[in-house]
């Protein structure tokens, strides 16, 4: 009895170690706070840091832009908040954002970003209300950045330099 | 217990690698070749003797002791590929070589008359000289801050395998997991009985009493002249 128990024991062991293994390795952690990170994702208590989260939206409305994703990247570091993602993505588009030309890079990371934060939410549209932004829906802000990274006829006009940013 | 969580940890710390900036972590998942060459050495193992599959798993054993003998097999398996890709460089022609390498030997030792001791020593000098190259000769070409020399060296080097060394720069840490990581899974084939309830010494014992058997028999022959009529 107590054999089989120790057995039943050693292999309850096992698989679970080895799921651990496992995890780990899909999940990739890049250091013992991403182990935490991701513990905190798969156990469904992973909450935002509302603090730095609102650091960063200072820094984005003072134009601090790579500052602002820094700071939202310390807040969400397991990139699983829509509306921390959108923020992030319209960082990208105005930091971007060119009279005469955009920065493709920026542009095609913001796209990544919003795509990130529609994926996220996927029960309903995400809208944000925030009256310092001009683009309050996911959709149109990916819109936004997907016009801005495509080349195409419209970039020559040249009352192009009039447009104004969001 | 044991057996499964020193291989699960050798599997675990395996495929670690430390970043020379920022000590950032990566996991690198056992690449096939790896998986293959671990097929190739659990085969060896069982071809002498040190595993006996018919005792770890047999339909007179119940199914809850056959499950638990197969999990630890397949930490065995794991714990072996993650041995080998703790040693193989991650990347480039000297990845290609040593896999080569280990292959071969593995490969040769298949068919050959097999000798468990001389497979121990090769790949005992395979594992070393491949920790020696890639945790000792490819780390310091790679490290960063490296005097002129080192840098000669290493342009050298890329020279003659023609820019396909492919290294890319780690931690020394990364030397010391590696280093540890071989440590357990030899401790765990230390440990590790040819069958679940039979210690490791007694196939030593039983290898020499079969050893004993040959030789009188032998000897037998040899005083007895045969009769041809």
């Amino acid at each position: 009895m107590r054999r089989r128990l120790i057995q039943w024991v050693g292999i309850a062991w096992t698989i679970i170690y080895a799921s651990a293994v496992v995890w780990v390795y899909a999940t990739a952690p890049q250091s013992v706070r991403d182990v935490a990170t991701g513990a905190s994702v798969a156990a469904g208590t992973y909450e935002v840091d509302r603090a730095r989260f609102d650091a960063g939206r200072t820094l984005f409305l003072r134009e601090q832009y790579a500052a602002a994703r820094d700071e939202w990247g310390r807040a969400d570091p397991a990139r699983r908040d829509a509306r921390t993602q959108f923020y992030v993505a319209y960082s990208f588009y105005r930091q971007g954002w060119g009279r005469v030309y955009n920065d493709d890079e920026l542009f095609r990371r913001g796209l990544e970003a919003a795509g990130r934060a529609i994926s996220l939410s996927p029960d309903s549209p995400l809208q944000v209300e925030d009256a310092e932004l001009k683009i309050h829906s996911a959709a149109e802000l990916k819109a936004e950045l997907q016009r801005g990274a495509e080349s195409s006829a419209d970039d020559l006009n040249p009352l192009k330099v009039f447009r104004e940013r969001k | 217990m044991l057996l499964p969580t020193l291989f699960l940890t050798a599997a675990l710390l395996g495929g670690v690698r430390v970043g020379a900036e920022g000590g950032a972590i990566r996991f690198v998942p056992p690449p096939l070749i790896t998986l293959i060459l671990a097929s190739m050495l659990v085969a060896l193992f069982a071809r002498g003797r040190a595993l006996e599959l018919g005792g770890w798993l047999s339909s007179e054993l119940s199914a809850v002791e056959n499950v638990s003998h197969a999990l630890t097999l397949a930490c065995l398996f794991f714990a072996s590929a993650q041995a080998f890709n703790s040693v193989l460089p991650d990347a480039g022609l000297l990845r290609w070589m040593l896999s080569f390498f280990f292959l071969w030997t593995l490969w040769q030792n298949q068919f050959s008359s097999f000798d468990a001791r001389r497979l121990l020593r090769s790949l005992a000098a395979l594992f070393g000289t491949a920790f020696v190259i890639k945790h000792m000769l490819l780390a310091s070409l790679y490290e960063p801050g490296g005097g002129w020399l080192k840098w000669l060296a290493g342009a050298a080097l890329e020279g003659v395998t023609l820019g396909t060394l492919g290294g890319e720069p780690q931690s020394s840490a990364t030397g010391y997991v590696s280093f540890f990581t071989l440590a357990l899974y030899v401790t765990g084939l230390a440990l590790l009985p040819p069958a679940p309830h039979e210690e490791p010494e007694a196939s030593t014992s039983k290898q020499l009493q079969v050893r004993e058997r040959v030789v009188e028999e032998g000897e037998s022959e040899a005083v007895a002249p045969l009769d041809y009529e």
